[in-house]
């Protein structure tokens, strides 16, 4: 027992959370976020993902880059991660991607989205449509089946 | 076998690591950090994270100013909270308020204590506090200590919340946040809060009432590119000590409305213009009768046949600030420039006295000083030598046009520094800086009768930072040297320029450790030392232990200052102890119990009454132990 205690306590010692001073722009939310969605990504649909991320930043191109083949354009993508405004009608034929957005209200108003990553009473959440899930032929891990919402849709 | 569970923990580390519900923890652990907004090129910072406000049940922001090290918190002559700088009485604009970005200090004396001093913290997100002039950056007014509170972001709220605070004195606070986010990008964040603060005094065998009753309205409208607060506060307060020649005044009230909006946007894809545009209006009002004499400097003559034994004021204070700036980056060079306006109007309503004549005075304005406007360039550049080493330069030129009464004036200051990383777990920050602080409206309002003339304070300092990690503890070093000439002081006739150089000294020492991602040791303690007469505690220091188990949240701080002497007055050491503890029935639903000053030694402010002789006092802060229990509702 008392090894296993070091143990923990020793990796918990090498994981440090401590930093001098945070020279560079903070980017460690940003990349959970990129791992978030490439967990999702990869759960979501077979082979390689080719991410499009519309109006990207470099902070951003930086990051999901190390976790994603990142495409230039959405024709040439096969998942579309809408985390900005941007005038929808721009984007690609819908039929062969999956569109993921940041925003619930997005998510509820417009059926080319299979599900969400979005912020609710101060936490982060994460909604995917059973009926969309379902037309769209995805089948998710079982720890995924808490954010699957049932609801009515027309 | 060893080496196999060492291989399977590694594994299930790794493996739990990664799992989808692990990662959303993390976000949000990692969210309430807090350090998405930290600029360490602004000067030395220290963060009050979210996890921190809430952790440790700050419900006021004199909660957090008061344990900040290198000043203390006072409680002024009206009963208001007001931050004071180690070993020194008060000095007017040394510290800057902001939220969001936009300065609620005060126009007419560059303190917000009046207004948004006391901002209950259910409203913010996380609060950064930087030791060094960032008016370089931001094209705000020049000061030394920058407090900068950030407000709960909409779309990361994005829902409701009622909370209610219950004090032992019987002091109630009500709030509300709605937060709401659209497909179109908006959202829209309301804070409505209501409070009715309950706290007195005794002196000389009588009450000094300083009961308010304050209520705040803010609302933050954003999307990608636009952001617009708009924030409101009312005040309704006894006097206090006010102005009463005897220290204890018949009866007063403070009256005061502050308004403002500010609305910024950015523009290009990578945001590198920014500009800004803010209003601000205060309105205050102030009575105050007393028999025994009222201390209004500017209209005695020292014969006493002026004294008032009554004082009507009502004023209106406009300051309007536009604000562009452009980013852009050359090789390894990060160039900001800017240019900044700002323009401040006073205006006086009504000022009126009665004398012990029965003689009614229309006293109007002290003097013909009541326009002031800025204008400010702007440079910064930061220039990356290598991946250690970063070096800073920048520079401003600040013209000042004054309607009357205090020369035009034109106020250039620089500022260069370094970030050196050399390994990973140690760093250095320096800077020195070439500074200077205005006089405001009230410097010139009360100025020393005898010289009638008030000119800028200058600074001169050197600082020097270190920082070294080890594992889960972080250790921190913040050394100061300022020289000031010109310092602005408040005599018993008046604000002055003191003739002489003031010299000062201090030593930050911080000392984290995390023993685990739920548990935190705090450890703080500082030193100045100047070679003026000390006016306030020069050491202090504290120790905080936040933690949690299962659905209980704790805290336990002790605050020191250390004792002191004024003239006959002994101010003694001060040891704040508070304890704390919430339980989250669940995760939308949590009840907080809080005891303040459990061990009855609190930090007392320093008085005077009378003009010649001069009596001087000391009250105490906070008199009796206070409990405090609150219910937070999200919905």
């Amino acid at each position: 027992m008392r090894f296993f205690i070091t143990l923990i306590a020793y990796i918990s010692f090498a994981f440090s959370n401590q930093y001098t001073f945070l020279v560079n722009k903070y980017d460690k939310e940003i990349e959970l976020e990129a791992k978030i969605i490439s967990n999702i990504a990869k759960s979501s649909m077979k082979g390689k993902t080719k991410l499009f991320i519309p109006k990207i930043s470099d902070l951003e191109k930086k990051v999901y880059s190390k976790y994603f083949t990142l495409s230039e354009t959405c024709e040439d993508s096969n998942f579309i991660f809408i985390n900005k405004t941007i005038d929808e009608k721009q984007l690609c034929n819908t039929t062969d991607k999956l569109f993921f957005t940041n925003n619930y209200k997005k998510l509820i108003a417009d059926k080319k989205y299979f599900g969400a990553f979005f912020w609710s009473k101060s936490r982060p959440n994460i909604v995917f449509i059973s009926k969309r899930l379902k037309e769209m032929n995805i089948k998710l891990p079982k720890n995924y089946n808490q954010f699957i919402e049932y609801f009515n849709e027309k | 076998m060893k080496v196999l569970c060492f291989v399977l923990i590694l594994f299930s580390n790794v493996l739990f690591a990664d799992s989808i519900i692990s990662l959303l923890k993390e976000y949000e652990s990692t969210s309430e950090n807090s350090l998405k907004t930290v600029n360490e090129k602004l000067g030395h910072v220290i963060v009050y994270s979210q996890k921190e406000i809430r952790q440790m049940q700050y419900t006021k922001l004199s909660d957090i100013l008061k344990e900040l090290p290198l000043m203390s918190l006072s409680k002024n002559t009206y009963g208001l909270t007001s931050p004071l700088l180690a070993g020194s009485k008060s000095v007017s604009g040394f510290f800057r308020f902001f939220i969001n970005d936009h300065e609620i200090s005060s126009s007419f004396n560059q303190s917000p204590s009046l207004t948004w001093g006391d901002l209950p913290l259910d409203l913010v997100n996380h609060i950064e506090i930087y030791y060094g002039d960032s008016s370089f950056t931001l094209g705000n007014e020049t000061g030394v200590y920058f407090i900068r509170i950030y407000t709960k972001s909409a779309k990361q709220e994005n829902g409701n919340e009622l909370r209610s605070v219950f004090q032992s004195n019987g002091a109630k606070t009500q709030s509300l946040t709605h937060s709401q986010s659209f497909a179109n990008g908006w959202s829209y964040l309301l804070y409505l809060n209501n409070e009715k603060l309950k706290d007195k005094s005794e002196y000389n065998n009588s009450s000094l009432k300083n009961n308010s009753d304050r209520k705040y309205l803010y609302l933050n409208i954003s999307n990608e590119t636009t952001n617009v607060n708009i924030g409101y506060t009312g005040l309704n307060k006894d006097n206090f000590v006010g102005l009463s020649l005897d220290g204890l005044p018949d009866s007063g009230e403070i009256k005061s409305k502050d308004y403002f909006i500010d609305f910024t946007q950015y523009f290009l894809d990578d945001k590198s213009i920014k500009a800004k545009f803010a209003i601000d209006i205060n309105e205050r009002e102030y009575e105050e009768n007393n028999a025994g004499g009222i201390g209004l400097l500017p209209v005695l003559d020292l014969m006493g046949t002026t004294i008032p034994k009554q004082f009507n004021e009502d004023l209106k204070f406009t300051k309007t600030n536009a604000y562009i700036s452009k980013t852009f980056k050359y090789e390894n060079n990060n160039i900001l420039t800017a240019l900044n306006v700002t323009n401040k109007k006073y205006k006086v309503k009504e000022r009126k006295s009665l004398n012990f004549l029965n003689t009614q005075t229309n006293v109007g304005y002290y003097n013909d000083f009541n326009e002031e406007t800025v204008y400010s360039l702007l440079f910064q550049n930061d220039y990356k030598v290598n991946d250690k080493l970063i070096l800073l330069a920048n520079a401003k030129i600040d013209k000042y046009k004054r309607n009357s009464y205090i020369k035009d004036s034109t106020e250039q200051l620089f500022r260069v520094g370094l970030i050196y990383t050399p390994f990973e777990y140690l760093g250095f920050k320096s800077f020195y800086t070439d500074t200077y602080l205005p006089p405001s409206f009230y410097n010139s309002d009360f100025v020393d009768i005898t010289r009638n003339t008030i000119t800028s304070q200058k600074y001169k300092f050197f600082t020097l930072e270190g920082v070294y990690t080890r594992g889960n503890s972080k250790f921190g070093m913040i050394y100061n040297n300022v020289k000031i000439d010109d310092f602005i002081y408040l005599s018993p006739i008046g604000f002055t320029n003191i003739d002489h150089r003031i010299e000062t000294e201090g030593l930050i020492f911080n000392y984290d450790y995390e023993f685990s991602n739920k548990n935190k040791l705090h450890l703080n303690y500082y030193i100045s030392s100047q070679n003026d007469n000390v006016s306030n505690s020069q050491k202090g220091g504290y120790i905080k232990y936040t933690g949690s188990y299962n659905k209980f949240e704790y805290f336990t701080s002790l605050i020191y200052k250390s004792s002191f002497n004024y003239y006959n007055v002994n101010i003694k050491d001060s040891f704040d102890l508070s304890l704390g503890a919430t339980y989250n029935f669940t995760k939308d639903f949590s009840c907080s119990i809080k005891g303040e000053n459990l061990l009855k030694k609190s930090t007392q402010s320093l008085y005077s009454y009378g003009i010649s002789p001069v009596t001087n006092y000391s009250l105490k802060d906070n008199v009796e132990r206070s409990f405090y229990f609150s219910l937070k509702w999200v919905f």
